[in-house]
């Protein structure tokens, strides 16, 4: 088994992070921006993993659920249902975001596209006594949705609800977590070639939020 | 859309009594009220929760592996394919003409959910192609057909024609 990653790839620190927590034994191949490793795919992609079989998995949420499947944590309507809001809601928003902090240097608009999210977050943490997402541990939902946050909530004067910047130090304090992140970001650099390269292939979606 | 896609869902699956749904924000996200438990959010997330509801969790695939892969087309129909612009669409047409060019479903030779929920989201888009280019991407529409007259499955949606002399040239399949 291999998984390639990117540096500067945000995608590529959860399943990184979620490697690591599990204890998978698994290659790591660094690739270029550039570098196309799942044959029916017309763009790179990453992060990617190979499996036994040869088949590719080319999204990184599958990439996380099947680790924790792997290793004796199956999916529960709880963790599908984390994991799908991170791929539909949250992520645009993050990398709305991300560009107009990064790339523009837009802080105040940057915080207003995730207010939304983040108060729903916020609103759902409230709803639990858990420390966690889905329950006391951490599951393959709290890795997803630290790794999407990081690069924004990592910046600790980022506008976000007690009650998150509670969820996400609790799993941000973890080595594993830390590591992954460190080496898929190291500075700002690798970011911002990421957002560049990713936003220039990327034809805007006719759901993408106004860019006001 | 994703509600009347979760009744043909559970008509499939055999599920005695229909569920009440409702919708959450401007995307009309479904939400299923459950009993047991909190609500569910999503398409995914309760088209998943209804197989297993049904006891066919072998349409959520067999093993680690299937099971991801089946995971993964889903989340590419609601990330990519749901509201994506025109150009977008011939990149996913033509990737997915050529992931399906050696095998019969999505998840290989096993049907799964992947290939109920990616048929009900591509049928508007299949509908639309001309005969030429259902011609170009010779793999979708094989596996398309392939599902739409898979028992059970088409219910609120038209059958799309396809010309089977020129997409099996030798007259069997």
């Amino acid at each position: 088994m291999k998984l390639y990653i990117s540096e500067g790839n945000p995608h590529c620190i959860k399943a990184l992070a979620v490697l690591e927590l599990t204890g998978v034994k698994c290659d790591i191949e660094v690739i270029s921006h550039e570098e196309k490793v799942v044959p029916h795919l017309s763009r790179p992609v990453s992060p990617a993993l190979l499996l036994p079989s040869g088949t590719h998995l080319f999204s990184p949420n599958s990439i996380c659920q099947y680790l924790y499947d792997v290793s004796g944590q199956a999916a529960t309507d709880a963790t599908s249902q984390w994991l799908e809001w991170e791929a539909t809601n949250l992520q645009p928003a993050v990398l709305q975001s991300l560009h107009m902090v990064a790339l523009q240097g837009k802080r105040v608009e940057a915080a207003a596209v995730m207010k939304e999210p983040l108060n729903w977050l916020e609103q759902s943490l409230s709803k639990r006594s858990t420390a966690f997402l889905t329950a006391e541990v951490m599951s393959v939902a709290d890795v997803v949705l630290w790794a999407a946050l990081y690069p924004l909530l990592s910046d600790t004067s980022f506008e976000a609800g007690e009650l998150v910047r509670c969820w996400f130090g609790r799993v941000d304090s973890l080595s594993a977590c830390r590591a992954a992140a460190h080496r898929i970001l190291q500075g700002n650099e690798a970011l911002k070639t990421f957002l560049q390269k990713h936003t220039a292939s990327l034809s805007p979606r006719r759901d993408a939020p106004a860019n006001t | 859309m994703a509600l009347r896609e979760l009744s043909s869902l559970e008509r499939f699956l055999g599920l005695k009594k229909p569920n009440k749904y409702s919708t959450q924000g401007g995307k009309k996200v479904p939400v299923l009220q459950n009993n047991n438990g909190p609500a569910l959010i999503g398409l995914v997330t309760i088209a998943s929760h209804l197989v297993h509801e049904a006891k066919r969790a072998e349409l959520l695939g067999d093993s680690a592996e299937q099971r991801a892969v089946v995971q993964q087309w889903i989340e590419h129909r609601i990330t990519r394919l749901d509201n994506c612009s025109k150009e977008e669409v011939k990149v996913i047409l033509k990737e997915l003409n050529q992931y399906l060019e050696d095998k019969v479903y999505l998840a290989g030779n096993i049907f799964t959910l992947a290939d109920i929920l990616m048929y009900y989201g591509i049928h508007h888009i299949v509908v639309e192609l001309a005969i030429l280019e259902k011609e170009r991407y010779l793999n979708v529409t094989r596996w398309f057909d392939h599902i739409q007259h898979y028992p059970g499955i088409r219910h609120h949606l038209p059958p799309v024609v396809v010309l089977r002399n020129r997409v099996y040239p030798n007259g069997h399949h």
